[in-house]
């Protein structure tokens, strides 16, 4: 007999069970012996600390430790700026949603969208110091030195804004201007414009099968200077949108401007609605 | 997330538990492990009576040892059983005087193979081994018993013996080994004496 055999038969052995009918009468004896002692039932509070320590006992190896170190981190980046974004600049918690925000920043890939999310933060700050300074119980003598130090916060908090607006802008201006450079019409057009304009529109015209009688009339209506000195006239709608928006973004910078001398005067009301709609602009 | 670390959350959790003397998580530990404890006491033992007896007290002890706050956190909770019911027999040898020498069990209580594919020939050679196996268990060494029983019937691993009996991993493997070869000579002669005939 080998040890595979015997230990195969030692196995076997695991069918012997005690009786059923003592199993039950010894649990209710059981319990009947120790209902006098121990607690009625935990606390949800117990519970969840006793389930914490348990995990953080049986995750204390390394591997598991460093991934619910980053599992606490990606989770307290993406949530805790909802949790901290009542916070105001005078009150404690703020450091928590600067601290936050540049999180949630840092865990952004797309640039564009982190110049936005970068504007939308620092002018919802400089709105909250506008808020802040605009109560006549605040801003007084006694607060001297905290009302100094939100000036200096607002000062930097829109030219945070503004660098990012003229970077949004400049990325804004390259893309409107290399889509032109892309298309073979608007160039074409604005080259011939002078010379033959007519003659280009009658050609492509008859490419697309339109009758003589209708081509003369269109081009007519249309004047040639008119139809190739508007390159925005024949852009796609895409790029019509893409100037918008470089526009939009010059825009939101001069209001910026205007805020800022809104600030100076102390006429906080106006600044923060002019904030409002700086960022109105920046989310669309 | 890996198994293993699901169940040392839930035996952490369990031990926890138990030291705020949760009644509902001893009593899920009860229904858990009886069956293995009973088992262990059963093959130390040799009679169902006392090890229904033994078994009894091994969980009231268990329960007393906690509210009296000297739970200790073993390495896992099946160990800190074993422990107890380790030290309940030896108390009940003490009481009674004698340690097993009869044989394994009665007549009432066969082991029941349930193999209905298998030929009637066969499954009585393997019942009739069985039987010779449970008589010769008593028969070895105390130690020897012991490592048999919670290794190949409880299926406990090398560090919960080691844990429970005090001694090395290696000495556990060595006593493994020891009482494996000591059973298998048990076995074999006896086989030898029944061809003789």
């Amino acid at each position: 007999m080998t040890d595979k055999d015997l230990i195969a038969k030692l196995n076997s052995l695991k069918n012997i069970d005690p009786d059923q009918s003592w199993l039950t009468s010894n649990r209710e004896l059981l319990i009947s012996q120790i209902s006098n002692s121990g607690a009625l039932k935990l606390s949800t509070w117990k519970v969840f600390i006793i389930n914490f320590n348990s995990f953080a006992k049986a995750a204390s190896r390394p591997a598991y430790s460093l991934g619910a170190f980053a599992l606490i981190l990606i989770t307290a980046s993406l949530f805790s700026h909802q949790v901290f974004s009542s916070a105001k600049p005078n009150d404690s918690l703020y450091i928590a949603r600067i601290i936050s925000e540049k999180a949630k920043l840092n865990t952004m890939f797309n640039s564009d969208e982190r110049n936005k999310l970068a504007v939308q933060f620092a002018t919802e700050h400089a709105q909250d110091i506008s808020v802040i300074l605009s109560d006549p119980q605040f801003n007084n003598d006694s607060n001297k030195d905290q009302v100094a130090k939100l000036n200096e916060s607002f000062n930097e908090e829109i030219k945070s804004a503004k660098t990012h607006i003229s970077y949004l802008s400049s990325k804004v201006s390259n893309e409107v201007k290399n889509s032109v450079d892309a298309s073979g019409t608007v160039s074409m057009a604005n080259s011939l414009k002078d010379n033959s304009g007519v003659k280009l529109l009658e050609e492509k015209n008859l490419n697309q099968n339109i009758t003589p009688a209708a081509t003369t009339t269109s081009v007519l209506v249309m004047p040639a200077n008119l139809i190739a000195s508007s390159a925005t006239a024949t852009l796609p709608i895409d790029k019509v949108g893409e100037s918008d928006k470089e526009n939009q973004t010059v825009n939101a910078d001069s209001i910026l401007e205007e805020v800022k001398q809104l600030f100076d005067k102390k006429d906080y009301n106006k600044a923060v609605d002019k904030l409002k709609e700086v960022d109105e602009i920046i989310k669309n | 997330m890996p198994s293993n670390l699901i169940e040392k959350f839930k035996n952490k959790q369990v031990i926890s538990k138990l030291k705020s003397h949760d009644k509902e998580a001893f009593i899920k530990v009860y229904d858990e492990s009886v069956k293995d404890i009973y088992r262990f006491v059963y093959f130390k033992i040799g009679s169902r009576e006392e090890a229904n007896d033994i078994t009894s007290m091994v969980f009231l002890k268990t329960w007393n040892h906690i509210q009296n706050n000297t739970l200790v956190d073993s390495k896992t909770l099946r160990a800190l059983l074993y422990k107890i019911a380790r030290n309940t027999i030896i108390d009940h040898y003490r009481e009674t005087g004698n340690k097993m020498s009869a044989s394994l069990d009665d007549e009432e209580h066969k082991i029941d193979i349930l193999d209905e594919a298998q030929d009637p020939q066969e499954k009585m050679d393997k019942e009739s081994n069985l039987e010779l196996i449970k008589s010769k268990l008593p028969l070895l060494k105390e130690e020897y018993r012991e490592v048999i029983i919670m290794k190949f019937i409880n299926d406990l691993t090398l560090e919960e013996i080691s844990d429970i009996s005090g001694k090395t991993k290696g000495n556990v493997r060595v006593l493994l080994h020891r009482a494996l070869s000591a059973l298998r000579e048990l076995v074999e002669a006896d086989n030898k004496g029944a061809d003789s005939l």
